[in-house]
């Protein structure tokens, strides 16, 4: 075993020796009371809450990954700078100015935070997107045009699944971004777990704060867990095999 | 067949990539596009599959001129390989070979079959292979794998873009043995770029050499070797072009015309070689000064004679000025 790897494994312990500690403290102080006492109302803030991601980072996925695709044609290629901007502009604003700026539009509610999470949403999909299609080899494409295949055919049989990995990263890099920029819809009335947090941390009360803020963390966890299965199970064994040894002989 | 009539690719108004080339390439010609860099070997290569446009002049396969063709179907019944062999690391080696017979809609039973003749053809065991993925084969047999995809729909024509070039010289020069013994057997019609002259001499029934956009001589490689048509030709065979030559001709092409000298049994320092024996390596055996004497032998191991300095310059004599 080299030092980098003992590194690596000293890290980890510390770390989930720290997060075992804090869930013995938080559950010795009964800091998940509340969810326990309201459950109909955590459930409601829940549901809210995953209510706005999925809205926001399936609008998202929807129109991000055929916009990177459509880019990334030949015919496009000119525009791409001027479309990476726009999408730019989204990322560089601060979470809570887009927020701000979708209620000067929308006024105050869920459409607003919705709007507000989805133009947030864009940029790691779309960079993502575009990453993966030009990460592949023009000689393949060459390849694939010479044999007779359809531009369709290049795109679906050799480009997607070549880009599939770093797509599906950039898509769940903005989901989990995504579940913890959902918190602060509570502050344009969207809802959601952020609604606990805000308060707990207003009235100090950690009881309400730790409620809304641990089921957001995991949930955050969770959903990282998720994407990666999902890559695993949408990249081609051959691509995904061919990484894997060209680390191993690193 | 392949006709190259007037063909000329301009790029961006007035460079002239491919000037005015005419030429043919018979049914089953293995002929060579030889060239520096920057000649326009390939580009007049991705023009008879239409890769590059043609901006005046028509190419024609099988009479067929390219442009009026549908391109999807040309290129789906023309072989094409090239230098980093374009496997797709996402499929198999059967699926990446299969790839154009799928596209064509053959069953599974066919596409079976076809791969495992074509394996069996480029020397890999068809089993071992079928569930492999590209990255898990060396150099050498991904290209044999690139070699057996572009022949999977059994097209008349191939072409091959600099096919061996990214292979180090001891498995390219097997990879090249193989490929032209299967092509003795499968007699395609093949457009081959190489920017090697030797490979160009070993594999090419004609070479074209090209520079500048134009065709500076297309013949025969012993006629390239022997005859360069200009001071260009000749600077790029090399100036040991009459001793590469030699390599086309057997030991036996000598022994037909001029016989060979009566074996002296006094001398002892001899060394056998078969009649079936490159001139090239003979000389080089005679230059070597490996023996005394160089016994020619023949098929069934019968000494013939001895080859001497002497006959290998009447040779020469015969064949460079043509006497």
């Amino acid at each position: 075993m080299n030092a980098k790897k003992v590194t690596s494994y000293v890290i980890r312990l510390i770390l989930w020796t720290l997060v075992i500690a804090f869930f013995f403290w938080a559950i010795s102080e009964n800091m998940f009371g509340k969810i326990f006492e309201e459950p109909g109302k955590f459930m409601e803030l829940l549901g809210r809450h995953l209510e706005l991601v999925s809205i926001s980072a399936g609008l998202a996925i929807l129109t991000s990954v055929p916009l990177g695709i459509l880019i990334t044609r030949p015919s496009f290629r000119r525009s791409e700078w001027l479309i990476v901007n726009i999408a730019n502009l989204g990322q560089t604003i601060p979470s809570l100015a887009v927020l701000a700026l979708a209620m000067g539009f929308l006024g105050i509610g869920l459409k607003a935070a919705i709007v507000a999470l989805y133009i947030y949403s864009l940029l790691p999909i779309l960079q993502n997107t575009i990453a993966g299609l030009d990460s592949v080899r023009p000689e393949m494409k060459d390849a694939a045009k010479g044999m007779g295949l359809t531009p369709a055919q290049v795109l679906f049989k050799i480009e997607l699944p070549a880009a599939a990995s770093s797509i599906i990263a950039g898509i769940r890099t903005a989901v989990v971004l995504n579940i913890g920029t959902a918190a602060l819809a509570y502050l344009i009335g969207g809802g959601g777990l952020g609604v606990w947090i805000f308060t707990g941390i207003q009235l100090f009360d950690n009881q309400t704060l730790i409620s809304g803020a641990v089921p957001v963390t995991l949930l955050a966890v969770l959903v990282d867990l998720l994407f990666r299965g999902i890559e695993y199970l949408l990249v081609p064994k051959g691509i995904r095999l061919a990484r894997k040894s060209a680390m191993e002989s690193v | 067949m392949i006709e190259f009539n007037d063909v000329t690719k301009i790029y961006g108004g007035d460079v002239k990539a491919i000037d005015d080339i005419s030429m043919t390439v018979e049914d089953g010609e293995f002929v060579i596009l030889l060239g520096p860099s920057g000649c326009g070997k390939t580009t007049l290569l991705r023009m008879v599959n239409q890769l590059e446009s043609i901006s005046q002049g028509d190419i024609k396969i099988q009479g067929q001129n390219v442009r009026e063709m549908d391109k999807i179907k040309m290129r789906r019944n023309t072989g094409y390989v090239i230098q980093s062999n374009g496997l797709f690391p996402n499929m198999t080696i059967e699926d990446n070979t299969m790839i154009v017979p799928d596209l064509l809609g053959w069953d599974r039973k066919k596409k079976k079959d076809r791969f495992n003749y074509l394996m069996d053809l480029v020397g890999l065991n068809p089993d071992d292979y079928r569930k492999r993925f590209p990255h898990e084969l060396s150099g050498g047999q991904q290209q044999r794998v690139g070699v057996a995809r572009a022949m999977a729909a059994d097209p008349p024509v191939m072409l091959m873009d600099e096919p061996f070039g990214a292979l180090d010289p001891i498995i390219r020069e097997k990879v090249q043995d193989e490929f032209l013994a299967i092509q003795k057997e499968v007699k395609k019609t093949i457009l081959f770029v190489s920017h090697d002259i030797d490979e160009a001499v070993r594999m090419g029934d004609k070479i074209a050499l090209l520079r500048d956009g134009k065709v500076q001589q297309f013949d025969r490689p012993s006629e390239l070797l022997i005859r360069p048509n200009n001071d260009f030709v000749s600077d790029f065979v090399g100036k040991d072009r009459v001793l590469r030559s030699m390599s086309l001709y057997s030991v036996e092409d000598l022994v037909t015309t001029f016989g060979l000298k009566n074996k002296e049994d006094t001398i002892t320092d001899t060394k056998e070689i078969s009649i079936d024996t490159s001139l090239r390596i003979a000389i080089s055996m005679l230059l070597n000064q490996e023996a005394d004497q160089l016994v020619i032998v023949d098929r069934q191991g019968q000494a013939k004679g001895s080859l001497t300095f002497d006959l290998i310059e009447k040779f020469l004599h015969q064949e460079v000025k043509g006497a």
